[in-house]
């Protein structure tokens, strides 16, 4: 009886529900953003407005500087002690994105 | 022997052909025309060294006998050639001793011999330039080309060159060709003369130039220059009509040897063929064409000689202009300029008129004659200048005057030959850029445009280039066109083709919007015959029986990724069908049952008079985010059919249409109307569902789309209901939000929903208010004040809004009070006395807060104890509100604003004053917020006193 139920009938229904609404989008390479959806298409190309990006930048550069060449090597191979791991946070905004589907791995509506 | 894999049988076959059939084998015997040995004999030949042939065999190898392979020609054309082809009757005699070969055919029966002219010699018959050794050489590739037959007659042309020739000729003939060939080389020499004396006859010229210069014997100077001038034309004319022959021909030879681009054969289809024969044939036309384009050029290039002759006269002062104008020549009309000349004649005559110089405007047919005119007006100034020059001269000028006269001429040239220049180099990226014309013929692009708008053709023209259309539409009223302005090509019930935006000043429009009409409708009917004929032909049904062929390329679109299905997506509209298979059964029941008397209902709440029949109502959980989501989604999809309906009207003339139209339409709008949920029971939920929709954004943007197709009732119950619930908005809620000092996310999105209150809510229940009577006025403020925290909405902009709508429609009618001629639209003294009370009541609910209705004054001032710029902005609707209170307001009243509102007033107005502004524009904005209360208590700023 309620069309809520009965509205969805493929994934793209879910965002088009969104459609003018802000979504939390996650991409490839440690990139998250939100925005406010405008458009979208069959291959998730995404058009958003006011876009807050959030990008993870893993940086292994150890905290003290004494990482010795061995230990950079070690790196190289993913064998990093976890400590060393340095997470960085760059944002940045922007008024009007296109956001190209091939990156998108996730759309939602933020979580309130 | 065979030459470059010649058929040795033909040629041999030839040969027999040559001496059985055209000539007498007796004659062939006494063939040999050699010169010497007679009369004219300079004994040459006998003082020849013939020796040294021991080693013939091995240098060329030792064949029993001299084939005629090498004679392509049959009957050779150069005399003494026919030395070296053995007589037919003694073929197996092997190469004699060349003396004793000559010796023994040097009869005097043989009259025929060269001329005494010594430069007729045996080694320049044998030189490049015969028609043999050409062959030999591989530059004539077919037996007859036509080339040949047209091969240059240059100047240095040997004799019987260019004479083609299938049989012998007689020794008339070739007595008659010898001679024309001395005559010519006479003629070189004498031209050369000429050259030689005209270099002469310039040094002289100069000479006198020089003596001009001391300004004696001007008058004779102009009658010699001018005998001279016309001396010189006529040598050079005659030189020039020579050369450019030869200039001509051979381009003429070239443009056959080497093709142009659409020429060269690409693939050997039907298409293909065809097209070369339409080719071939422009081709003959052509080769018209040139003919007549030789005698143009040379007229045309008679003038420029003309012309330049003229300019060396009046300003060279060098010996060698001649020369530098003679070395000009093969620079002047290049081989593209010809091609241009060709293609401009053919199709761009009206593109040439507009290219031609503004020097003549004459409009002329093509353009590289354009320039006649051109010269002969030069040629005219100059004749002027002269003329002027030597009156001025009789008057006795100064020779000052002289020079600028001179300065002005050259300056006038130089503009000329500037315009020249630019017109050739125009003519040549013309003649750049046509390099591809006729590379497609009419129906190759037809064919294309057929492809291209096969693809442009869709079932909905309009819903498929929605935004386009819409675009074009803004843009179209935006610039002042009428609307109507249909953009969509129609083709019966087929589909049609959004046209986009009109481009201004697009005269070739039109023409290609026709253009692709009528292709579009010949691939309708095209379509329409293939399907005829599919049914006619029942062969045509096993087609495709065995298997398909994959047809042609530009069928195969982007390959579709994605399989959905082009009904349902993207739009929900196919799944809520479904869910409105079902509705019908209740709500709209419920809905068409319960409308009026809930429609009274609301009404007599909305005057004040409060039921509380309560009993039916169910209460239900408000809407879910989600369930606001697709209730939305399906909102757009009917609003869309709404507007798509409405833009489609059915045709005036047919009623049944229009009923069918009309009930149509009337279908969606109650599915719509019902969806809004408006007449579900006010206390069904909080918030109320409808209040649900307008808490999201586009919630707030579809209402004044909906409102516009519904009826003043249903508008009146809308906005019945959302003044009944109006403390519910989102917008109402989170107000308080809005007052933080800093700004935040949450921050941001409230005020993106208060502006699409403000601009999609307000504005769709302003004209609702705007021609309310004073009753349904007073009755929303009574609905507004009974049902919801006033205070608390008056302290948002929406409610702001809202109550100063209401105040200013209340003001409007008690200002038609005054100059009202129409006394039943008059209010009654009830409605008055109502709308009083209730004024009252607000004022009195509103009294404490008023200092508080400032944003300014709720908002904390930041770490800087600065407050947020931009704040008089947001205070203006308050200050606009209180304008609409006062003006209403009694006396005491007036008081009461007063006292609670000095402060504020006298802070503006001190900040003012004392300067405490930003910039100009915050105090304009607080003079002006304050002015605007002021005024309606009847005070002014400027009477405030510090």
């Amino acid at each position: 009886m309620d069309p809520s139920s009965s509205g969805i009938q493929e994934p793209f229904d879910l965002i088009r529900l969104s459609l003018s609404e802000r979504v939390f989008v996650k991409l490839r390479g440690d990139r998250e953003m939100t925005g406010i959806l405008h458009a979208y298409d069959g291959h998730m190309n995404l058009i958003l407005s006011d876009v807050e990006e959030t990008i993870m930048i893993v940086d292994t550069e150890s905290p003290e500087a004494q990482g010795t060449v061995s230990v950079r090597k070690h790196e190289v191979f993913g064998l990093i002690p976890l400590q060393y791991l340095v997470l960085q946070v760059a944002k940045r905004k922007m008024e009007m994105l296109f956001v190209r589907g091939d990156g998108v791995i996730l759309v939602s509506p933020p979580s309130r | 022997m065979s030459f470059f894999g010649f058929e040795q049988t033909d040629l041999e076959k030839e040969k027999q052909q040559f001496l059985h059939g055209k000539l007498d084998p007796s004659d062939t015997n006494d063939l040999a025309v050699y010169t010497w040995g007679e009369e004219s004999y300079d004994g040459l030949g006998d003082a020849l060294e013939e020796g040294g042939d021991d080693l013939n065999d091995e240098t060329f190898g030792r064949r029993g006998t001299v084939g005629t392979d090498f004679d392509f020609v049959g009957a050779t054309s150069v005399p003494g050639a026919e030395d070296l082809r053995p007589k037919p009757r003694t073929p197996q005699i092997p190469r004699d001793e060349p003396s004793s070969f000559y010796a023994s055919r040097s009869s005097p029966s043989q009259a025929a011999r060269q001329p005494a002219s010594s430069q007729m010699s045996l080694e320049s018959i044998w030189d490049d330039k015969s028609p043999l050794s050409l062959r030999l050489n591989g530059a004539g590739r077919t037996p007859t080309s036509s080339g040949r037959v047209q091969s240059p007659s240059t100047l240095q042309q040997p004799i019987g060159h260019g004479l083609k020739q299938t049989g012998a000729r007689t020794l008339q003939e070739i007595e008659a060709e010898m001679r024309a060939a001395a005559e010519q080389s006479r003629e070189q020499n004498l031209q050369r003369q000429l050259l030689e004396r005209q270099q002469e006859q310039r040094q002289e010229e100069e000479y006198r130039r020089l003596r001009e210069r001391e300004r004696q014997e001007m008058e004779r100077e102009l009658l010699q220059r001018q005998r001279f001038v016309q001396q010189q034309q006529e040598q050079q004319l005659h030189l020039q009509r020579l050369q450019q022959q030869q200039i001509l021909q051979q381009r003429e030879q070239q443009h056959h040897r080497t093709p142009p681009p659409r020429m060269l054969p690409v693939s050997q289809s039907p298409r293909f063929l065809e097209h070369q024969r339409l080719l071939l044939l422009q081709q003959q036309q052509e080769q018209q064409q040139q003919l007549l384009r030789l005698q143009q050029l040379e007229e045309q290039l008679r003038m420029e000689e003309l012309e330049r002759q003229m300019r060396g006269q009046q300003i060279s002062h060098h010996g060698d202009n001649y020369n530098q104008n003679h070395d000009r020549h093969p620079s002047g009309p290049t081989l593209a300029d010809m091609e241009a000349l060709q293609l401009l004649q053919q199709q761009q005559r009206e593109l040439i008129r507009r290219t031609q110089s503004p020097l003549n405007p004459a409009a002329q047919d093509n353009g590289l004659y354009a320039q006649q005119p051109n010269l002969q007006l030069q040629q005219r100034l100059l004749n002027e200048m002269a003329n002027a020059e030597f009156l001025r001269e009789m008057q006795g000028l100064s020779q000052a005057d002289q020079e600028i006269l001179r300065a002005e001429a050259m300056r006038k040239i130089v503009e000329a030959e500037k315009m020249e220049e630019k017109r050739r180099r125009k003519a040549a990226k013309i003649a750049h850029m046509s390099r591809y014309n006729d590379l497609m013929t009419q129906s190759d692009k037809d064919f294309i445009t057929r492809i291209q708008v096969s693809q442009l053709v869709t079932q909905d023209p309009y819903a498929d280039d929605f935004y386009a259309q819409v675009y074009g539409a803004i843009m179209r009223s935006r610039m002042g066109l009428g609307s109507d302005d249909e953009r969509v090509l129609k083709f019966g019930t087929s589909g049609g083709i959004g046209l986009g935006v009109s481009q201004r000043g697009a005269n070739r429009r039109p023409n290609a919007m026709q253009r692709m009409q009528q292709q579009v409708e010949r691939i309708v009917s095209n379509a329409r015959r293939r399907e005829e004929e599919k049914g006619m032909h029942s062969l045509h049904s096993l087609q495709g029986a065995l298997g398909r062929t994959s047809g042609r390329s530009y069928k195969a679109a982007p390959r579709q990724l994605l399989q959905v299905d082009a009904n349902s997506s993207p739009t929900l509209s196919h799944a809520q069908a479904h869910g409105h298979i079902h509705k019908p059964d209740e709500s709209p029941n419920e809905a068409a049952a319960d409308a009026a008397a809930k429609a009274a209902k609301l009404g007599r709440e909305a005057l004040g008079e409060h039921t509380a029949d309560a009993s039916e109502l169910v209460r239900k959980d408000p809407l879910t985010h989600r369930e606001v989501l697709v209730t939305l989604e399906t909102l757009y999809d009917l609003v869309l059919l709404l507007e798509q309906l409405k833009r489609n009207p059915a045709p005036p003339e047919d009623e049944e249409a229009i009923i069918e139209w009309e009930i149509e339409f009337q279908t969606i709008l109650d599915k719509t109307w019902v969806l809004l949920k408006v007449m579900v029971p006010l206390a069904t939920s909080d918030p109320h569902p409808f209040i649900s929709i307008l808490s999201v954004a586009k919630g707030k943007k579809l209402l004044p789309r909906l409102t516009r197709h519904l009826d003043s009732q249903r508008m009146l119950t809308l906005l019945t209901l959302l003044i009944a619930c109006f403390s519910q908005l989102d917008v109402i809620i989170d107000a308080p939000l809005l007052d933080a000092p800093e700004e935040t996310p949450e921050r941001a999105e409230i005020e993106r929903q208060t502006q699409a209150f403000l601009s999609g809510v307000i504005q769709s229940i302003l004209p609702i208010i705007a021609k309310g009577s004073l009753r349904l006025v007073s009755g929303l403020l009574g609905l507004l004040l009974d049902r919801n925290d006033i205070v608390a909405i008056a302290k948002t902009r929406p409610g702001l809004a809202l109550l100063t709508l209401l105040l200013t429609r209340v003001e409007v009618i008690k200002e038609s009070l005054h100059n009202a001629t129409n006394l039943e639209e008059l209010p009654s003294p009830e409605d008055a006395d109502q709308w009083q009370l209730m004024f009252d009541h607000l004022f009195q609910l509103l009294t404490p807060h008023f200092p508080q209705l400032f944003p300014s004054s709720r908002t904390p001032p930041t770490e800087q104890g600065h407050h947020r710029p931009g704040m008089d902005t947001l205070d203006q609707p308050v200050w606009q509100f209180l304008a609409a209170l006062a003006l209403h307001a009694v006396t005491e009243q007036h008081q009461v604003l007063v006292t609670l509102l000095r402060e504020k007033v006298l802070d503006n107005v001190m900040a003012v004053k004392k300067g405490w502004v930003n910039d100009e524009e915050e105090r304009q904005t607080k003079l002006a917020n304050v002015d605007l209360f002021l005024h309606a208590l009847g005070l002014d700023s400027s009477q405030i006193a510090m």
